[in-house]
């Protein structure tokens, strides 16, 4: 007798740790990852170490824009069209400091990264700029900054310089273990510190978060300054993988990085969402390029399907998830 | 000193910045062909309006979703994929290229526009879906390849110089924007817009049905690129997927730089014009002038970046706290303000 109610003690606690844990409502979500599954394991080739390599290297590099990205969604600001950009300045600051070594690079890189979105985020900070069009407008600038910079032609790193970055740890290629290290990091700053809690508390209410004494305009510089940090590392990954530094790297990864986080769940209007989601919207997108690929469909059905895959996403937080 | 402050205010109100940016953008064009830097004559008029004809109905569209306070991200995968349905139908029958085009527009537009208020869905994401789909779409249709359109008759019909500066395509553009002037100033429907874009509880508490207006402005503005990217195909000969131009940060660009703002109710097609001309008139004269691209996305960014901070709610709060920063630093301790010092000597008898 006493068993039977514990084990309903039991099941009831562990529905509700489940219930707790998995986002709310969420059987489209659900039925996706089901409908991945399926595809996954009827997809043959899959699970051979080229295919994970190459599906692991290319949610890398979207996915440390992604994780950027979402500090910047998450603290209100809808999105930065100049994360594409920084992974570009990125990429060619890190191949033009080649000669003076790997970690010369990569803090050179991450400086120009942060400097450049902590500049915006102090635009949208402090004066209240809009965050879409200061982030055009400084993606636009920087990519006449490239263009006189470079003249429009790939920097070369120096032949072997970067090697160091592009080494796989443990046979996990090294996009993959800067992708995991990031997360975690991201995580933290986001879900356990001061910070992170104020750039949530910032999103889903700005004048609430002020009256309550948060310094919202530097929070704020504070989140794209750290969005900023997270995709350079995308932009030393690309420098690092074609042995040069192209300002035309970057182009489209602020869309696929959108893509990412609204996949994974992230409300675009601010105030919620994890680190952990966005990896999984990188991830399954990623994934459904590669089944569709193994499949012999071509390029062009995947751009489609991944189009199709983030309407259907964004639609299903639409009204029906709530009533 | 009182024309200085007028000046000063009137700034602040959108359109009429436009209008004397773009003012001050023609003279320069003027002085520089004065100067015989550059040679102007109706080529020059001719070459801003084909500019002109490309981006403006893409900056229409978008300046007509940002009035009811939304935002149509996906303005440029129509303009790309209205090219590419224009060519394909249009190599058997050249004016239903156009049709198509449109009409898909339209209910591609008016699709996004019902999901986003049957669902209450935010318009930055379902568009954003909307562009990534429509992309995938334009690359399905056309294997991801350029696309040549053949039909010589019509390329040239559409780019033959009607009185030496218009053509058939910067028309239609001046057209749709005749037309959306008169339907937002002179309507009741134009009038509900506004009220919907200010304040959208008021506003339907007042009686403006908001879900036709929401679904017509998104059909409208899928419509209106999917125009623009169709005249560009024909006018060029070609089609693309990714678009033969790259028109969404100009047509964002142009669409601030004309008053609208993401709070909603602001801007006018008016004002879009002027905006979208200002940058017209910059491409064309920095083009006659042999300056790089590199300097172009100089101008544009750094005329964008301005508008922006100048916008920004919170500058006059900022400059203000600066002066009492430097009045600070600059009076010393012993200069306080009156309140302060007798506060302060209330705490010394305290």
């Amino acid at each position: 007798m006493t068993q039977s109610v514990n084990r309903a003690t039991v099941s009831r606690h562990l529905t509700d740790w489940l219930a707790n844990r998995l986002p709310a409502p969420s059987y489209v979500r659900i039925t996706t990852v089901a409908l991945l599954v399926a595809l996954i394991a009827t997809t043959p080739g899959i699970f051979t170490p080229r295919s994970l390599i190459t599906l692991l290297n290319s949610a890398a590099l979207v996915g440390c824009v992604a994780i950027g990205m979402t500090f910047i969604t998450v603290s209100g600001n809808i999105l930065s069209f100049a994360l594409g950009a920084t992974v570009g300045l990125c990429a060619i600051t890190c191949a033009a400091l080649s000669g003076f070594g790997a970690v010369a690079s990569v803090l050179g890189a991450l400086a120009v990264g942060i400097l450049f979105n902590l500049l915006q985020g102090a635009l949208v900070g402090f004066l209240k700029a809009n965050s879409l069009i200061v982030t055009i407008a400084a993606a636009t600038l920087a990519g006449g900054l490239a263009e006189v910079a470079t003249g429009g032609q790939a920097v070369y790193a120096d032949p072997g310089s970067l090697d160091a970055l592009k080494a796989p740890i443990l046979s996990i290629p090294m996009a993959g273990v800067v992708l995991l290290l990031a997360a975690l990091l991201a995580h933290v700053a986001l879900k356990h510190t001061l910070f992170g809690q104020q750039v949530i508390m910032l999103g889903s209410n700005a004048r609430a978060a002020a009256a309550a004494g948060i310094r919202t305009g530097a929070v704020t510089m504070a989140a794209y300054a750290l969005a900023g940090g997270f995709a350079s590392l995308t932009g030393v990954l690309a420098a690092s993988r074609y042995g040069a530094g192209l300002f035309e790297y970057g182009t489209g990864y602020d869309y696929s990085a959108i893509a990412g986080v609204l996949v994974g769940g992230t409300s675009i209007v601010g105030g919620e969402g994890s680190i952990w989601a966005t990896l999984l919207g990188v991830f399954v997108i990623a994934i459904l390029s590669t089944v569709l690929l193994l499949r012999g469909f071509s390029t062009q059905m995947q751009l489609l399907a991944t189009g199709a895959l983030v309407l259907a996403a964004v639609l299903s937080q639409g009204r029906w998830h709530r009533s | 000193m009182a024309s200085i402050m007028i000046g000063a205010r009137s700034l602040r109100n959108g359109t009429t910045r436009a209008f004397i940016i773009l003012f001050v953008m023609l003279l320069g064009l003027l002085v520089c062909g004065m100067l015989g830097l550059i040679s102007i004559g109706p080529a020059t008029g001719f070459s801003i309006l084909q500019n002109f004809a490309t981006l403006g109905p893409v900056a229409l569209g978008l300046g007509l979703t940002m009035l009811v306070r939304e935002f149509d991200i996906s303005i440029s995968g129509m303009f790309g994929l209205g090219g590419c349905i224009a060519v394909l139908v249009g190599a058997l029958y050249p004016a239903l290229g156009i049709v198509a085009a449109v009409m898909f527009g339209l209910i591609a537009g008016a699709a996004q526009g019902g999901l986003m208020m049957w669902l209450r869905l935010g318009s930055v994401p379902v568009t954003l879906g909307g562009l990534l789909t429509f992309n995938g779409i334009a690359n399905v249709l056309t294997g991801s390849e350029s696309l040549r359109f053949t039909n010589n008759k019509i390329v040239s019909l559409i780019n033959e110089p009607l009185l030496g500066f218009l053509s058939l395509r910067s028309l239609a553009a001046v057209l749709v924007f005749a037309v959306a002037t008169l339907i937002i100033g002179w309507t009741r429907l134009g009038r509900d817009m506004i009220a919907l874009g200010s304040s959208r509880q008021a506003a339907v508490s007042a009686g403006v049905s908001e879900t036709p207006i929401i679904v017509g402005v998104f059909a409208t503005s899928g419509a209106l690129s999917a125009l623009a990217g169709a005249m560009l195909s024909y006018s060029l000969s070609a089609a693309s997927p990714s678009g033969l131009s790259d028109v969404a940060v100009p047509a964002v660009a142009g669409v601030i730089l004309g008053g609208a703002s993401l709070l909603g109710g602001a801007g006018r097609p008016a004002g879009t014009a002027a905006g979208v001309l200002i940058l017209c008139v910059l491409a064309t004269g920095l083009t006659a002038l042999g300056v790089s691209s590199a300097i172009r996305d100089f101008i544009t960014g750094g005329i964008l970046l301005a508008v922006a901070i100048s916008d920004g709610p919170d500058l006059g709060r900022r400059i203000y706290e600066l002066k009492a920063i430097r009045r600070r630093i600059g009076g010393g301790a012993g200069s306080l303000r009156p309140l302060e010092q007798s506060v302060a000597r209330t705490t010394k008898q305290l």
